[in-house]
């Protein structure tokens, strides 16, 4: 079994106009058994800026608090937010300096930059980043993933249509994958506005 | 050998040649004469199976007047090599004069010997200095120092003991000796499957250093060997395709 | 892959060489001047890897749990020199074991205005490497004022690779024209370096080879070079399954460089409906919505809580 496999996880983000999608699977395992369908796998960094964590969950919290507290810091020493871009290279360097002892977490960071265009970006266990323009995926259904976002994306999408485009992947995605699943978290941005939504789906 | 060729089947396997230390099986020759010394060595660089360079120097310069013949581990003879070549210069600066073949061979031991547990490398010093005249030193994998008249080292030594033993003189001049060093490292290259490529040789003495190169069109054949062609694609242009199917 | 099954035990070795108790009564061979020792402080720390996650992941693999793969460049990544100075070449393809996890990523990386590096094997690290040693190089050029040099760089390099024997695993091809004309280096993992005038690496490094040895010269114009590094890239993006989708072209003279990013593109995607999925609104099932606006930083609560 692989860690990444021990807790199960889905998570994609996706790029619309002037916004983007992030969405999660909620359910926490321990490998088969299934211990809670309402985990929290996408993080709130500031108002447009999210990061969604997969792998093992005990890193994925430990990680999270950890950006959380060097947010902190970078918004008391900058007076303001912090931009994607600048928190993708922050995460990374974070993860390359457990490069011989890794976190087993992979994130998947989704944020508006400056003017509003939107950003993401996703890596491995140990920061090596991927940019994309259209879409990144993350978690033990990611192979699914990349399918289904690969023929379901459209560029310039509106934030409806980008939520049924990214929940639909999802839920498809999740089907074919018994370690992730029982439901979904979605996160919409726009630059005026944040939906967060929970899906409904599958219960086996 | 054959695991190595069975990853280098496997698709999947996508790593073959990045993974596997770059290392140098060679044959490196140490060699005094009446006036000087001749170092020789093939250029042959691999890793794994792979030739990942078929033109590389093993030869490295030390000081104007001392050089070294590196075998084993690539990364390792070059990074006690540019160590050496750090400490010698600063020594030089310090002594105003040029540093004599016994402190260079010297400070290669102490790097070879201090760090034996991390380091796969086998080296020839070779110089001339005024007061001793030609020099050769053999290092060793565990970092033992040996002076003497001629040393050989690589994976292509082996090949070289009885040859050596039967054929080196004292006292050969220096076109003796340096005919004599290209035709042992021939020899090496037509049985040692990690060496070839091409001979390159550098003599050293009193009127200094002359470095030499030779081709493989100009080394003599052994074994019934094919004569070497620069590029397959000659052959295959040609009009007898017989080269390629034998 | 391979290059992250390292047992526990070269695990402390990797940690006690970091700790600086392996130095010797002359000279270590590892490199002094930078500070790689570790500071469990958060913040504070100077750089350098944190040992600390070592013993617990161990302890996983010795309960039977494989370790992660990390994103690789099977890569094909190649460098010549031609008439007036260096052209690099890569392709652009990203993997994780079996899968392409990006199809245009990007392999030659800045390390100073007139150098440019190619990297295969793990993607953070080369990345990373390139980035330290670029930064290193812009701090020397602002305190000697000269152009960076192409020895400087493949000296930093090699350096540093040699100095975790091997872990950082890295191949590059370094390519770059200064004062003293153009330079093309090859770098392995385990720090060893190679001059020469035309350079493969990366898994597709035996197909590109094949394509140099065949047609490479002396002498090539900068229109003959493009070509054949642009003819080598394409040999392993169709040859080897490691590397593919585009050609990144990077030609450096002096005085002047030019990356030409995509310079072919010889994968397009072909597949794309013309209509794409479209979905009706409201067709997938919700359970909750909140929605928050920005601005006004107000909160308006919408449907029913199921859940919680």
């Amino acid at each position: 079994m692989s860690i990444f496999e021990y807790n199960g996880s889905a998570v994609v983000a996706m790029v619309g106009k002037n916004c983007f999608a992030l969405a999660s699977d909620r359910r926490l395992g321990v490998q088969l058994q299934t211990l809670a369908t309402d985990f929290q796998k996408i993080y709130k960094i500031h108002d447009k800026l999210y990061v969604g964590l997969s792998g093992l969950a005990t890193d994925a919290q430990t990680l999270y608090q950890r950006l959380v507290f060097r947010h902190k810091l970078y918004q008391l020493r900058e007076e303001r937010g912090i931009k994607p871009e600048t928190f993708a290279s922050l995460v990374s360097a974070l993860l390359y300096e457990k490069r011989f002892g890794p976190y087993f977490c992979q994130p998947v960071i989704a944020g508006l930059g400056e003017d509003d265009k939107p950003f993401i970006c996703t890596m491995d266990s140990i920061g090596a980043k991927e940019l994309a323009k259209d879409f990144v995926v993350a978690g033990t259904a990611s192979e699914s993933l990349y399918g289904a976002c690969e023929s379901m994306y459209k560029p310039d999408m509106e934030p409806e249509e980008l939520f049924e485009t990214v929940s639909q992947a999802l839920l498809a995605s999740v089907d074919r994958d018994c370690l992730s699943g029982w439901g979904g978290h979605v996160f919409i941005v726009t630059p005026s506005q944040v939906i967060e939504r929970t899906l409904k789906a599958r219960m086996d | 050998m054959s695991s190595h060729f069975s990853q280098l089947c496997s698709p999947s396997d996508m790593d073959l040649n990045l993974n596997a230390p770059h290392s140098m099986g060679t044959t490196i020759i140490g060699v005094t004469y009446d006036g000087g010394v001749v170092l020789g060595a093939d250029s042959r660089t691999s890793t794994g199976l792979y030739v990942a360079n078929r033109a590389s120097d093993k030869i490295t310069e030390l000081t104007d007047n001392v050089y070294l013949c590196r075998s084993g581990s690539a990364a390792d003879s070059q990074t006690v090599s540019d160590y050496v070549r750090h400490f010698l210069d600063q020594h030089i600066i310090q002594l105003g004069q040029p540093a004599t073949v016994k402190v260079a061979a010297n400070l290669v031991r102490l790097l070879s010997y201090n760090n034996k547990n991390m380091l796969e490398t086998g080296l020839i010093v070779g110089g001339w200095d005024k007061h001793e005249g030609g020099q050769i030193f053999a290092v060793p994998l565990g970092g033992t120092i040996l002076q003497q008249p001629f040393a050989i080292g690589g994976s292509g030594s082996s090949y070289l003991y009885g040859f050596f033993d039967q054929a080196w003189k004292e006292g050969m001049t220096k076109d003796e000796a340096e005919k004599f060093v290209v035709k042992a490292v021939s020899l090496a290259m037509a049985r040692d499957g990690a060496s070839g490529g091409v001979v390159r040789t550098v003599i050293i003495n009193s009127e200094g250093v002359t470095r030499n190169f030779y081709p493989p069109e100009d080394l003599p054949l052994w074994l019934e060997e094919l004569e070497p062609v620069n590029s397959y694609l000659d052959v295959l242009a040609s009009s007898s395709p017989e080269p390629m199917s034998s | 892959m391979r290059s992250c099954s390292i047992p526990c035990r070269s695990r402390e070795q990797i940690a006690s060489v970091s700790e600086t108790s392996r130095t010797s009564n002359l000279v270590s061979l590892r490199r002094t001047n930078l500070a790689f020792g570790m500071d469990p402080s958060a913040i504070d720390a100077k750089g350098g890897f944190s040992f600390d996650l070592c013993r617990r992941n161990a302890m996983l693999m010795e309960k039977g749990v494989q370790p992660p793969s990390f994103r690789k460049t099977g890569t094909t990544i190649v460098g010549l020199i031609f008439k007036d100075g260096v052209i690099l070449g890569a392709d652009t393809r990203a993997t994780e074991g079996p899968i392409v996890c990006d199809k245009n990523c990007e392999k030659i990386h800045y390390m100073a205005p007139n150098i440019y590096c190619c990297g295969a094997g793990t993607a953070a690290d080369t990345e990373a490497v390139t980035e330290m040693v670029s930064s290193q190089l812009q701090l020397h050029r602002y305190a000697t004022g000269r152009e960076s040099l192409v020895v400087t760089a493949l000296t930093m390099l090699k350096s540093h690779l040699f100095s975790y024997q091997g872990h950082v695993s890295a191949a590059l091809v370094l390519g770059g024209v200064d004062v003293t004309g153009p330079h093309l280096h090859t770098i392995y993992p385990h720090g060893s370096t190679d001059t020469l005038p035309f350079a493969t690496m990366g898994s597709g490094s035996l197909a590109a080879m094949a394509v140099f040895e065949a047609k490479y010269r002396e002498g090539l114009t900068r229109e003959e070079g493009i070509n054949l590094v642009t003819e080598a890239v394409c040999s392993g993006i169709f040859n080897d399954l490691g590397s593919g989708s585009n050609v990144d072209v990077c030609v450096i003279t002096k005085g002047h460089k030019e990356y030409l990013r995509n310079h072919r593109m010889p994968n397009p995607r072909t597949y794309v409906s013309s209509k794409g999925f479209s979905f009706a609104k409201g067709q997938t099932e919700i359970l909750s919505s909140k929605v928050t606006l920005l601005k006004e930083r107000v909160v308006a609560i919408e449907g029913d809580e199921m859940e919680e």
